[in-house]
């Protein structure tokens, strides 16, 4: 699935970003990339998309060698990744829908086909009944779910979510967390970049550890919450309220978030 | 790029010009105004090249005679005009015919100027047989004597070539000039229209999309200005072509009688400029949009 091997990059101004890196990641896997700022991890999805170039090394992509790929080649690749970005990068104008056909629309899927698969995304990520409903209209979690479903709708194989809950609440970043293990769970790989250790914490998995451009821890850890178990004791306190509410208690978080965004 | 997304690539193309509509306005009235000017040279360039054919072709010439000449030795001299072996016909055309030409212009003067107060002289409508002998034959008859002068219709060939040469030049540099500031005009409009799209084109970028199925709508964009544009400019042209006709027929009667009817040209028109607008368009458009996809437009931005 990803396979990168001494992999080192230095920019043009001379910033070694990161220095000899080897990593992989297998199908089905669930991981999380950490890190503080300058660490790495930037470059390191620069590279997975091939927005930048290795300067050594090699990189294997979804069976695509990014040391060789032709230009023209380039859009394929990232068709087998999702993304999910920390600012939802949603389109103001466009409704929900449109912002999730939007990913189809850029690749020339037929109509006929978006339309099946949308409201599928859609159901995935449970906003049925807010399709019409513009990005400015939802909260920031619902917003960061609409991301989440744009992201799943191309069917890819390896989901990326870049800081998913760095612009939403804790309510919100448990809920999103939760999707990421169920698409994880129907065999999608999942990669998660996110500097909350807390979040990595609490649901565990596959940590991977960047720091000064290098790796400098590869461990799996156990969950410190049985997030599953306080999904389904919360389920009768309608949904999301009770679920989070577990989770702010076992994490140690508090409700403090000012999410401005109002709710949906 | 599939058939079936074509109709969503023209559609987005349609709502860049809706979204930019004063940038596109703008690239219109540039692109209007370039073909407007282009095609007047053209036009002009055509007709003169057309004045120029029928002037050569044209075997009649005139030959005045002196003023003071009677009617009786005007004939004799026709007999003389019609020994040179290249004379095919010779036709006599009393000044009292002549100055019935000029009965609308002249007004109340006219019945002042009749008998001997005709201004005009005894004149012959000389046909050649072979216009290779040309000059040699107008010096043979003006060489006879009581031949005051004989019309050389040369001169307005050599006049209309000149004319002519002067429209290609002058035609040339503005159609240049034009042509590179349209484009310019083009190329930022489809710049502006991109850099008020680059949010979704790096989502585009990063979900997939292929610099050509990025770069359709916009081209489309700048094709429907362009078409547009030719099909204002060909109307504008259509519109003045008789008219402008007409003003210079008054000027020179020649005009009236050797140009090119519009009914035979008004398709080649709207045809030729509806082209040369889509191919403007295109071509500005896909300048711009590769440069930008080549730069900026590389990125996913955001990481």
């Amino acid at each position: 699935m990803i396979h990168m091997k001494n992999v080192s990059k230095v920019y043009p101004n001379g910033t070694e970003a990161l220095k000899n890196v080897s990593i992989d990641i297998d199908r089905g896997e669930f991981v999380f990339v950490v890190g503080s700022s300058g660490a790495g991890k930037s470059t390191f999805l620069k590279l997975l998309f091939h927005e930048e170039k290795a300067t050594f090394g090699k990189i294997m992509v979804n069976g695509y060698d990014l040391t060789k790929i032709k230009k023209r080649q380039v859009p394929y690749l990232r068709r087998t990744m999702g993304i999910v970005f920390q600012d939802f990068r949603l389109i103001e104008k466009m409704t929900v829908y449109d912002n999730i056909a939007f990913a189809m629309r850029a690749i020339g899927a037929p109509e006929r086909l978006v339309r099946k698969r949308v409201r599928y995304a859609i159901a995935a990520v449970g906003l049925e009944g807010k399709e019409k409903r513009r990005p400015g209209e939802l909260s920031g979690g619902e917003q960061q779910r609409v991301s989440l479903a744009r992201a799943l709708v191309n069917k890819p194989e390896i989901i990326i979510a870049d800081e998913p809950t760095g612009n939403i609440d804790p309510k919100m970043s448990f809920e999103l967390m939760q999707r990421l293990v169920e698409i994880n769970k129907r065999g999608t790989t999942v990669i998660i970049v996110t500097h909350e250790l807390e979040l990595v914490h609490s649901f565990g998995g596959r940590v991977i550890q960047l720091d000064n451009g290098g790796v400098v821890d590869d461990r799996v850890l156990p969950p410190t919450i049985d997030y599953e178990a306080a999904a389904e004791s919360s389920a009768s306190e309608s949904s999301a309220a009770g679920q989070t509410k577990e989770f702010e208690r076992l994490s140690g978080k508090t409700d403090t978030a000012d999410d401005n965004q109002k709710e949906g | 790029m599939k058939f079936n997304s074509s109709g969503y690539l023209v559609k987005e193309g349609f709502k860049n010009i809706w979204n930019n509509r004063m940038m596109s306005f703008a690239s219109l009235i540039v692109l209007v105004s370039c073909l407007v000017i282009t095609g007047a040279a053209i036009l002009i360039s055509v007709n003169v090249t057309t004045l120029i054919s029928g002037i050569g072709d044209d075997n009649q010439i005139n030959v005045f005679l002196d003023y003071e000449m009677s009617d009786i030795d005007s004939i004799k001299l026709g007999a003389a005009i019609k020994k040179i072996n290249n004379v095919d016909e010779c036709t006599y055309y009393p000044k009292d015919e002549a100055i019935k030409e000029y009965k609308t212009r002249l007004g109340n003067l006219y019945d002042s100027l009749q008998g001997e107060k005709n201004p005009l002289g005894n004149a012959y409508k000389v046909c050649l047989k072979d216009l290779s002998d040309y000059k040699q034959t107008i010096q043979e008859i003006e060489a006879i004597e009581g031949v005051y002068t004989v019309s050389d219709r040369g001169d307005i060939a050599r006049t209309l070539t000149k004319l002519n040469y002067f429209v290609a030049i002058v035609g040339f540099w503005v159609v240049l000039i034009l042509g590179v500031v349209t484009l310019f005009i083009i190329s930022n409009t489809i710049k502006m229209t991109m850099y008020s799209r680059r949010f979704e084109i790096s989502i585009m970028k990063s979900v997939g999309a292929t610099n050509t199925f990025i770069r359709i709508p916009f081209i489309v964009e700048a094709m429907t200005i362009g078409l547009a544009a030719g099909f204002i400019a060909s109307a504008f042209l259509i519109a003045a072509y008789n008219p402008v006709i007409e003003t210079a027929g008054k000027m020179i009667t020649l005009i009236r009688t050797s140009t090119i009817p519009l009914s035979s040209i008004w398709l080649n028109i709207v045809l030729g400029f509806s082209g040369a607008g889509i191919l403007i368009g295109a071509s500005g458009g896909y300048i711009s949009i590769s440069k930008y996809l080549r730069r900026e437009g590389g990125e996913i931005i955001g990481w």
